[in-house]
C-alpha cells in the first residue's frame, strides 16, 4: 500500500470550518454515542470529507482516512508482516490502527474498492464491532470510541460499481447535497477570502451549471470547484480565467458544452 | 484531363447506379479544364454530396469551377459542409445561394468576418439559456427576435458588418434579453397586491397605441438594462463597446415621426450611444429622461415602467402624428403579447399539473396513504393565502437579493414536515413568480391525490374480463389494491419482415466520423487488462507476496505459494437487452433517428463483444401486447439484424409492463455477471384501454422493481421535454436520463451504454 493511500490526523486543535446544512452533526454525534457506523452519500465536492474532519474534531478523536481504489486489498486495510532488520514485524493497516486507537476510520469512495475487500468491514459495522486479523490469529474488539464511516457518490455511475445490500444495510445513512445559495456563498467567502459579490457570482454560476443534465452535464459545479476558483481569484487571477480553468475545464471536455460554460462565465463575471 | 476520363471518374463516384453517361457530359466538360489537384479535390466531394441529393451534386459540379477561383482545394471540404448545411436548412435554393456567394457566405466566415447564422450559435446558446432560465426552454430561428414563453426566437442571421465574435455576442444579448423580459415580468406588470395588469389592454387603451407601446418598451428597456447590469454583470460589461453597433444603420431620430424620434433618442441615450436628438424637442427629451431615471433603481418593477410610459405618453401626446416609424431594435424584436399570453397559460397549466402530480407522489411516499380529506390534514399557511412559504418575487433570485436567505420550502401535513425536492422547489418558485404566490389549491389537489392513493380516482378501473391465456402471459400490478392481476396480459412475440434498404449503409457513410470515434472508445473498454496479484503462476513475481511469504515464514506462519502476478483481461460478461418503444407517438423519430442510433450502437458493440438483444414493443389492449424481435441475445449481428432494424416502424400503444417483464424473464435466464435492461421510450406508458395515468406508471414502476429484484439493472432513456418528474419516479433518478432532443440519441445511446458498463 502506498503512503498516500491513507492519512492519519490527530484530532485538530483548531475547529475545521464546517457550516451545517441541517441536523447532520447531531445525527452523526448520536450515531457515534450509539456505536453505529455512518454512510455518507452525496455528489462530489459537497463537503463530505470536511464534515468528517469536523466530526473528528468535535468528538476529539483522531481521523484515519483511506481513499479506496480497485487495487486496495484486505491486507492493505488490516495489515501485514514486513521484514525489518531480518525479522518479520507485523504492521497494522490503517483500519486495524484505527480500531486499536479508538479513532474514526473514514473509507472514502467505498464503491471503488473491490467487493471482497469491503467484506472485511462487515463484522466491524454490526453489533459485533470486531476486526478479525487472520495472520495474527487475533480478533481486535473495537473500543466505544471507534467509529467507522464510509462515503460514496450515488450519481450517474457504472452499474458494475454499486454497494452491495449486505454492506449498505449496516449503516446510518446521511444524505449530503449542495448547500443553498446563501450558505454556499458563506462557505466560499470563508474558504477563499473573496468578497461578497464575487462569492455570490460563483454561487450563481454553480447554480446555472447544475440543471444541465439534459444537455450532457451529469453533475454541475461542486462547492469544491467554487472554492478552487475563489482561491485563484483571491490570489489575483482574473475571475473569468479562474472560472474557465477551475470550473468550466473541470466539468467537461465537450467543445460545445465548454463553449456554453464559457458563455455562462462571461455572463456572470465582468 | 480528357472529358471522357472525367466522365468515367464522376460515374465511378456516384454509387452502384450512376446516371447515364450523356447526363455527365456537361459537368465533365466544366471540370476537364481544372488542374489535377483541384480536380481530385472536387471528385473527392462527389460521394459526399451524391447520397444527399443528386440535383445538388449537379448544381455543385456546375458551380465548383468558378468557386475554385477563390477557394483552395483544401478549403473545398469545408465549403461542401456549408453547402450541405444550407441544403438541409433551406433546400436547393438555399444551397445555390450559398454556392453563388462564396465570398460573403463562406470566405468571410472563414476569416471570422461577416455575419453569423443561427445554427452556428445554437449549440452553445441553448445550454446557456437553460442555465439562465433554470427550466427547459427552446431556441428557434425566426425573422426577428421574440418569445412565446416556451421558446425564444432569435434572428436567423445577424450581420451588422462587424466580426464574427461581435455577432456571436449580439446573439447572446438577444437570447439573454428575451429571457430577462420573461424573468422580470415585462409582459405582466405586477400590481402591489400581487395581481397582474393586462399589458395588451393597457397599451391598446391609449389614444396612440403604437407610441404607447414604444414608450413602454423604452421604459422597460431602461429598467432591464439596469437589471442586466446587476444579474449578469459580465455580459453587461462585454456589451458596452457593442451598443453603438446596434444603432448604426437605424434612421436618425430627426428623420422619424416626432414622437418616435424622441423615443429613439432616449434609447440611444440609455445605451450610451448619445448623439443629439432633434433640437426643437430637446426640452421634452430632458423631461422624459428625468422620468426614466427612476427605473434604474433596484426596486423598480415593470408596473413602474408602465406608469412611466403613461407619463411619457402624455409628454409626447401633442406632437404631430405621421412620419417614419423606426424598425424594432434587434435584441427587443417585436414583442408578441398574444403569443406570450397563450404560452404563459400553457406553461401555467403544465406547471400546475407537474407540481400537483409530483407533490402528490412525494406526499404518498413520505406519509403513506393519508386518511380521506375530511377532517383531513391541515396545510400550514405561513404567508396569507399561500400554502407553502415562497417569497412573492423569488424567481431566480438576483444577485443583490441572494443575501436574504430564501425561506425553506416546507409543507406541513398532519404535524409532519415534508421537504420538497429541488425540482419541486424550482417549480414552486416558478409558479409563485407567475401567480404572486403558490395557490393553496395546488397543494390541496396534491393532498387529495395522495389521500386517495393517487390520481387514479379519475381513471376507471380496467374492464373486468376473461383472464388472458396463451404461452406468454404476464401479471399486471394494480397499485390501488397493492396486488397483481394474475395472467392479465398476453404478450405475442412477433417477427418483423426484413426490409431491403440501403438505410444501414447510408447511416454508416453519413455517420462515419462518429462511428470511428465510437469504435475506438469501445475498443478501449475491451482492452481493459488488469494485473491479478497473488496467483500460483504468472508472468512476474509478486514482490509484495514474496516479502510477505518471507515475513510469514520468519514469523513461523505457513508460507503462501501464491507469489505471482498474472495479466488478465477483464471479463466483461455483460448481457444487455434494449427495448425500443414503437408506439404511434414515436412517429417521426423511430423513422430515422432511433434506427440510426441502433445501427451505431450495434456496430460499436460488435467491437466490444458484449452480448445484447434488441426488441421493439407496442400493442393494443391487455390481450395484445406485442414484442418485435430484432436481435436475440446470442444471435450474431448480420444482414438479417440490419434489415430488421430498417424495418422498425411506429405501431400502436405503449403498455410497458408486459415487455419489461418479458425482457426480465429473458435476461434472468442469461448467464452473465451484469445484466442490463435499457428502455428507450418517448413518454409515459399508455394503452388504448384504461392503462394510463398513475395506473400505467405504477405498473411499469413495479415491473422495473421486479427486474431489480432479479438482479437486473434497468435504465430508462426518455425523449420527452416534460418528462422530468415521472421519469425519476419510474426508474429512479440515477437510473434514467431524459433527452430533450432526439437528434442527440445516436451519439448519446452508445455513450450511455459505455458509461453504464465501464
Amino acid at each position: 500500500m502506498h503512503a498516500q493511500d491513507h492519512r492519519i490526523t490527530q484530532a485538530p486543535q483548531e475547529e475545521p470550518y464546517y457550516l451545517p446544512l441541517a441536523d447532520e452533526l447531531t445525527i452523526a454525534t448520536t450515531a457515534y454515542r450509539q456505536e453505529l457506523p455512518l454512510l455518507l452519500k452525496g455528489p462530489t465536492g459537497c463537503g463530505k470529507t470536511r464534515f468528517m474532519a469536523h466530526l473528528a474534531w468535535s468528538l476529539g478523536r483522531p481521523l484515519v482516512t483511506v481513499s479506496c481504489h480497485d487495487d486496495l486489498s484486505t491486507a492493505d486495510l488490516v495489515g501485514r508482516f514486513l521484514i525489518k532488520g531480518g525479522e518479520a514485524v507485523w504492521t497494522d493497516g490503517p483500519l486495524t490502527m484505527a480500531v486499536r486507537a479508538g479513532a474514526i476510520c473514514y473509507l472514502d469512495e467505498i464503491v471503488e474498492a473491490r467487493k471482497d475487500t469491503t467484506v472485511v468491514i462487515h463484522p466491524l459495522a454490526d453489533d459485533r464491532r470486531e476486526l478479525p486479523v487472520e495472520k495474527l490469529g487475533q480478533v481486535v474488539v473495537a473500543p466505544p470510541e471507534f467509529m467507522l464511516a464510509v462515503s460514496y457518490n450515488p450519481g450517474y455511475q457504472s452499474v458494475v460499481k454499486d454497494l452491495k445490500p449486505s454492506t449498505r444495510q449496516r449503516f446510518v445513512a446521511l444524505e449530503f447535497s449542495y448547500p443553498d445559495p446563501a450558505r454556499e456563498a458563506a462557505i466560499v467567502r470563508h474558504e477563499t477570502g473573496v468578497g461578497e459579490g464575487l462569492a455570490a457570482g460563483l454561487v450563481q454560476l454553480a447554480a446555472m451549471t447544475r440543471g444541465l443534465t439534459d444537455s450532457g452535464l451529469p453533475e454541475g459545479a461542486s462547492t469544491r470547484l467554487l472554492v478552487h476558483a475563489g482561491k485563484l481569484i483571491a490570489a489575483g487571477i482574473p475571475a473569468r480565467t479562474a472560472c474557465r480553468v477551475a470550473v468550466a475545464g473541470a466539468l467537461s471536455d465537450d467543445p460545445e458544452l465548454l463553449a456554453a460554460l464559457e458563455e455562462m462565465v462571461s455572463a456572470v463575471f465582468p | 484531363m480528357e472529358r471522357a476520363v472525367v466522365r468515367h471518374e464522376l460515374a465511378r463516384r456516384m454509387g452502384p447506379q450512376p446516371p447515364v453517361s450523356w447526363v455527365l457530359d456537361e459537368p465533365a466538360g466544366g471540370l476537364a479544364a481544372l488542374e489535377p489537384p483541384e480536380l481530385a479535390a472536387v471528385l473527392d466531394q462527389v460521394p459526399v454530396i451524391w447520397p444527399v441529393s443528386q440535383g445538388l451534386t449537379f448544381a455543385f459540379l456546375a458551380e465548383v469551377p468558378q468557386a475554385l477561383g477563390c477557394l483552395t482545394p483544401r478549403q473545398l471540404p469545408d465549403w461542401v459542409k456549408g453547402i450541405l448545411d444550407a441544403y438541409e436548412g433551406g433546400g436547393l435554393a438555399a444551397a445555390r445561394l450559398f454556392m453563388a456567394e462564396v465570398e460573403r457566405r463562406f470566405l468571410c466566415r472563414l476569416r471570422d468576418r461577416g455575419g453569423v447564422a443561427f445554427p452556428a450559435v445554437a449549440g452553445r446558446l441553448l445550454p446557456y439559456l437553460r442555465s439562465l432560465a433554470g427550466r427547459s426552454i427552446d431556441l428557434a430561428p425566426a425573422p426577428w427576435a421574440g418569445t412565446d414563453v416556451a421558446t425564444i426566437f432569435l434572428p436567423a442571421e445577424i450581420d451588422l458588418g462587424a466580426d464574427g465574435a461581435a455577432h456571436r455576442l449580439v446573439y447572446k444579448l438577444v437570447a439573454s434579453w428575451q429571457w430577462l423580459m420573461l424573468a422580470e415580468g415585462s409582459f405582466w406588470p405586477a400590481l402591489p397586491d400581487g395581481s397582474h395588469q393586462d399589458l395588451a389592454a393597457a397599451l391598446a387603451s391609449s389614444s396612440r397605441p403604437d407610441l404607447a407601446a414604444a414608450c413602454y418598451w423604452l421604459a422597460e428597456g431602461r429598467r432591464l438594462l439596469a437589471r442586466l447590469g446587476r444579474r449578469l454583470p459580465g455580459l453587461a460589461s462585454d456589451l458596452a463597446p457593442l451598443w453603438p453597433l446596434l444603432v448604426t444603420g437605424r434612421p436618425a431620430p430627426a428623420l422619424l415621426a416626432p414622437g418616435h424620434g424622441v423615443v429613439e433618442t432616449l434609447w440611444r441615450l440609455g445605451l450610451g450611444t448619445a448623439g443629439e436628438g432633434p433640437p426643437e424637442l430637446a426640452a421634452r427629451i430632458g423631461q422624459a429622461a428625468g422620468l426614466l431615471a427612476r427605473l434604474v433603481k433596484p426596486a423598480a418593477t415593470s408596473a413602474d415602467s408602465l406608469a412611466v410610459a403613461a407619463g411619457l405618453g402624455q409628454l409626447l401626446a401633442d406632437l404631430p402624428r405621421g412620419g417614419l416609424v423606426p424598425p424594432p431594435l434587434l435584441f427587443l424584436g417585436e414583442p408578441d403579447l398574444a403569443a406570450v399570453a397563450a404560452g404563459r397559460l400553457r406553461r401555467r397549466q403544465e406547471a400546475r399539473q407537474q407540481f400537483v402530480e409530483a407533490l402528490g407522489r412525494l406526499l404518498t411516499q413520505e406519509l403513506g396513504v393519508l386518511p380521506p380529506p375530511s377532517p383531513g390534514p391541515t396545510v400550514a399557511r405561513p404567508q396569507g393565502d399561500a400554502a407553502v412559504a415562497v417569497p412573492a418575487a423569488a424567481g431566480g433570485a438576483p444577485r443583490d437579493e441572494t443575501k436574504a436567505r430564501e425561506p425553506e420550502l416546507m409543507i406541513q401535513v398532519a404535524d409532519r414536515e415534508v421537504r420538497l425536492s429541488e425540482g419541486l422547489r424550482s417549480l414552486a418558485r416558478e409558479i409563485a413568480t407567475d401567480l404572486g404566490a403558490l395557490p393553496a389549491a395546488y397543494v390541496q389537489s396534491a393532498l387529495d391525490m395522495a389521500g386517495a392513493g393517487g390520481v387514479g380516482r379519475e381513471v376507471a378501473a380496467p374492464l373486468a374480463g376473461e383472464a388472458a391465456t396463451g404461452p406468454l402471459t404476464y401479471d399486471e400490478w394494480d397499485y390501488r389494491r397493492a396486488g397483481f392481476r394474475r395472467n392479465w396480459c398476453r404478450l405475442l412475440e412477433k417477427e418483423l419482415t426484413p426490409v431491403q434498404s440501403d438505410f444501414v449503409a447510408e447511416t454508416l457513410t453519413r455517420r462515419r466520423g462518429l462511428l470511428v470515434h465510437l469504435r475506438r472508445q469501445f475498443e478501449m473498454l475491451r482492452a481493459d487488462y488488469r494485473f491479478v496479484r497473488r496467483q500460483t503462476e504468472g508472468e512476474e513475481i509478486d514482490l509484495d507476496a514474496v516479502t510477505e511469504m518471507l515475513a510469514d515464514q520468519a514469523a513461523g506462519q505457513p508460507p503462501s505459494e501464491k507469489l505471482f502476478i498474472r495479466q488478465l483481461r477483464n471479463e466483461r460478461d455483460i448481457a444487455t437487452c434494449f427495448l425500443v418503444d414503437l408506439s404511434s407517438s414515436t412517429e417521426g423519430w423511430v423513422g430515422a433517428t432511433i434506427k440510426e442510433a441502433l445501427v451505431l450502437l450495434c456496430e460499436a458493440l460488435e467491437r466490444l463483444g458484449d452480448r445484447y438483444a434488441v426488441y421493439g414493443y407496442s400493442g393494443m389492449r391487455r390481450l395484445r401486447s406485442e414484442i418485435f424481435h430484432v436481435k436475440h441475445l446470442e444471435e450474431p449481428y448480420g444482414d438479417a439484424v440490419r434489415q430488421r432494424i430498417a424495418a422498425l416502424a411506429p405501431r400502436e400503444y405503449t403498455r410497458m409492463g408486459p415487455p419489461i417483464r418479458h425482457a426480465t424473464r429473458l435476461l434472468a435466464a442469461a448467464d452473465a455477471r451484469v445484466r442490463l435492461l435499457i428502455i428507450l421510450s418517448d413518454g409515459k406508458p399508455e394503452d388504448y384501454d384504461d392503462y394510463k395515468g398513475d395506473y400505467a406508471i405504477e405498473d411499469t414502476r413495479h415491473a422495473l422493481i421486479e427486474a431489480k429484484v432479479r438482479g437486473i439493472h434497468p435504465f430508462g432513456i426518455t425523449i420527452d421535454r416534460q418528462a422530468r418528474d415521472y421519469v425519476a419516479h419510474l426508474y429512479g433518478a440515477v437510473e434514467s436520463i431524459v433527452l430533450d432532443d432526439v437528434a442527440k440519441l445516436p451519439a448519446r445511446l452508445p455513450e450511455i451504454y459505455r458509461i453504464l458498463t465501464r
